[in-house]
């Protein structure tokens, strides 16, 4: 039988690229074209805990990722990983989406998958880092959630308990599945893909949904599903200062922390 | 003509980058500072299916191809050539198994060494030399149903670790491959070789002295050992070779690139000052240049093709991916000042080993010789 295991991936710029991305501040836009794009790191710790899951219990694993399917880095990786499929939301309708839009998106694709046990989502995102997908789309699925996962241990197969980091220490909380957890990088150290891995990825299935395919009214998906939009785009500038301090290492060391109190640094 | 690399491809590149950049580069310069073999990241590379590229998916391998393998040493010699040289050398006897070998041999040997746990070597050159095998002087004579080995070979790369050696000697007035495993009676491993570079992977000597050998150690036919060995240095070692040099080259341009950009002098970085743009722009063009001349000759042994009907070209991706390695290496030092010279900042021990490519599965002449006497018939 095994565990029916849907971890939500995003694609996002590869962290390495951010120094070339602009915003247009008259469009309002961030730009960001050509740039390398990866699976957020994220979500590839919420994946490898989905792979020891399955590892365990055996079970089924399908990432579900909302974007264009012309460039598909994000996806791929995930079933070199070991995922056993990909499910592909793309629709004109789904653009521009905040949080809650995004959520809804997931959840009408989740409601068309069927029965599952657990859903992994990375805490948040490199982009945007709001962290709240993972918590919305369990309250759309009326699911227990857990975010800010450090560890999931199994009572059985249909309990867990699960650490959260807290701040100042942590909190473990019990929980009964179907659920869903946004993990932590603490979580584990995610495997790279292997090359049987890679050979196999043109073998799975990817399913490509559209907004009729998975029955989301277009009032809940996309820039008229959100409830936030920005209102304007500001880009902050920084600037590399430079000054020598003169004499002993003391001396230099008192005069640097002075200055760095006089410009308000510290 | 479409020169996009395949999905797979693109992944097999980011897949290794990742692993040569996480995993290699932090302890790149402590492996070579302690010059021991390096088996922990010789089992990582099989863990992730990288040394059985060439290899069936029957024996342990994932068939990939000649071209994921350039890829593969492409990228790990960016960082860390000696596990780059690994796996020029450690496919060597896994293909001229798979190509030449009994399916016994092939269902014995090839499923371990995918997967690391074992290594392998093979070996052709004695002491006097390994640019004229027929000169050898190691001779197997048939005893029943035994051969009886002795000789002597010289300069061959990771003998110690090797759990499985393939070698060529006399059979009569024709040669014939061997397969001798460790531990076989009269066979020694007798000397590692002081190198300057490459320096975690063993050059070792090794004796064989009335070594018997089962008759099922035989690869291929008796008396075509030497089509087996150069075929097998020739698609294999040559490539390999090609491929570390390759990335070498790409290894030095990237650490001299973000070193020129981020080195102030006279108020701006020196990447601004013209007489360092150019050296930064010949290896831009060579590196592009090798790199084409290397994947296209991978490419078409994928198509099929043999290391006959590309004797040139892969001479030729050898010749050039070496020499630009070096070139390449060089010119980083000398972009780097001081820094260039401090092991720290990798480029000097990057110019060691690539002046180890030179000699390695035929000297640059060698090439040159092939590609000369081609041209000129």
């Amino acid at each position: 039988m095994g565990l029916e295991i849907f971890v939500c991936i995003k694609q996002v710029p590869h962290p390495d690229h951010f120094s070339e991305i602009h915003v247009d501040v008259g469009k309002g836009r961030v730009i960001g074209e050509g740039i390398p794009v990866i699976m957020n790191p994220l979500d590839r710790h919420a994946l490898e805990e989905g792979l020891r899951v399955k590892e365990r219990f055996s079970g089924r694993i399908t990432v579900i990722r909302m974007g264009r399917p012309r460039v598909q880095k994000a996806v791929e990786e995930a079933l070199a990983m070991g995922a056993d499929r990909a499910v592909l939301l793309y629709d004109t309708a789904f653009a521009r989406p905040d949080t809650l839009a995004t959520a809804f998106t997931l959840f009408y694709a989740i409601r068309k998958l069927g029965k599952f046990d657990l859903i992994y989502c990375g805490n948040e995102t490199v982009d945007s880092g709001t962290a709240q997908v993972g918590p919305m789309l369990a309250e759309l699925l009326d699911i227990p959630q857990v975010s800010s996962v450090q560890e999931v241990s199994f009572v059985d197969e249909k309990s867990l308990e699960v650490r959260r980091a807290w701040e100042h220490g942590h909190m473990k909380v019990r929980l009964k599945l179907p659920a869903l957890l946004s993990v932590t990088r603490d979580i584990n150290t995610p495997r790279l893909p292997t090359v049987q891995g890679i050979m196999e990825v043109p073998q799975k299935e990817v399913i490509i949904w559209n907004a009729k395919d998975i029955g989301a009214p277009l009032e809940n998906v996309g820039l008229k599903g959100s409830s936030i939009y920005a209102a304007g785009i500001h880009e902050y500038k920084t600037d590399r200062r430079r000054e020598m301090m003169q004499g002993s290492t003391e001396e230099k060391a008192q005069r640097a922390v002075a200055r760095l109190k006089e410009l308000g640094a510290i | 003509m479409d020169f996009n690399l395949s999905r797979e491809h693109e992944m097999l590149r980011d897949m290794v980058k990742e692993f040569a950049n996480g995993e290699l580069a932090p302890r790149a310069l402590e492996l070579d500072n302690k010059g021991e073999f390096f088996w922990e990241q010789v089992k990582r590379s099989g863990q992730l299916g990288l040394i059985g590229v060439i290899n069936s998916k029957e024996y342990g391998g994932t068939a990939m191809g000649h071209l994921a393998r350039m890829i593969l040493i492409e990228e790990i010699s960016r960082v860390y050539p000696p596990l780059g040289f690994f796996h020029q050398t450690g496919n060597l006897l896994m293909y001229a198994i798979e190509t030449f070998g009994t399916d016994k041999q092939k269902k014995k040997y090839l499923p371990a060494l995918c997967k690391g746990e074992k290594v392998s070597a093979l070996a052709l050159t004695e002491a006097s030399g390994g640019s004229d095998p027929a000169n050898m002087q190691t001779e197997a004579i048939l005893e029943g149903d035994y051969y009886v080995v002795n000789g002597r070979k010289s300069w061959i790369t990771a003998v110690d670790p090797a759990d499985a050696v393939g070698f060529v000697a006399k059979t009569g007035d024709k040669f014939s491959a061997f397969i001798v495993e460790k531990g076989t009676p009269g066979f020694e491993v007798t000397r590692r070789e002081e190198s300057i570079g490459l320096r975690s992977l063993p050059v070792n000597e090794f004796a064989l002295t009335n070594c018997r050998l089962p008759k099922e150690n035989l690869i291929g036919e008796e008396g075509r050992g030497l089509v087996c060995a150069l075929t097998t240095i020739a698609t294999i070692g040559r490539t390999g070779a090609a491929g570390v040099g390759l990335g070498i080259a790409r290894g030095c341009y990237e650490i001299a690139l973000k070193f020129a950009k981020e080195r102030v002098l006279y108020g701006k970085p020196i990447a601004a000052l013209q007489a360092i743009q150019f050296m930064l722009a010949d290896m831009n063009v060579e590196i592009e240049a090798a790199k084409w001349l290397c994947y296209s000759t991978a490419w078409q042994l994928d198509q099929g093709k043999t290391s006959r009907d590309l004797a040139v070209d892969i001479a030729r991706c050898k010749l050039y991916a070496v020499d630009v390695a070096n070139r390449c290496a060089y010119k980083a030092v000398d972009i780097m000042g001081a820094y260039g010279l401090s092991p720290e900042y990798r480029v000097i021990g990057l110019l060691r080993d690539a002046l180890e490519l030179g000699v390695a599965a035929g000297s640059q002449e060698v090439m040159r010789v092939t590609i000369g006497a081609t041209i000129t018939r």
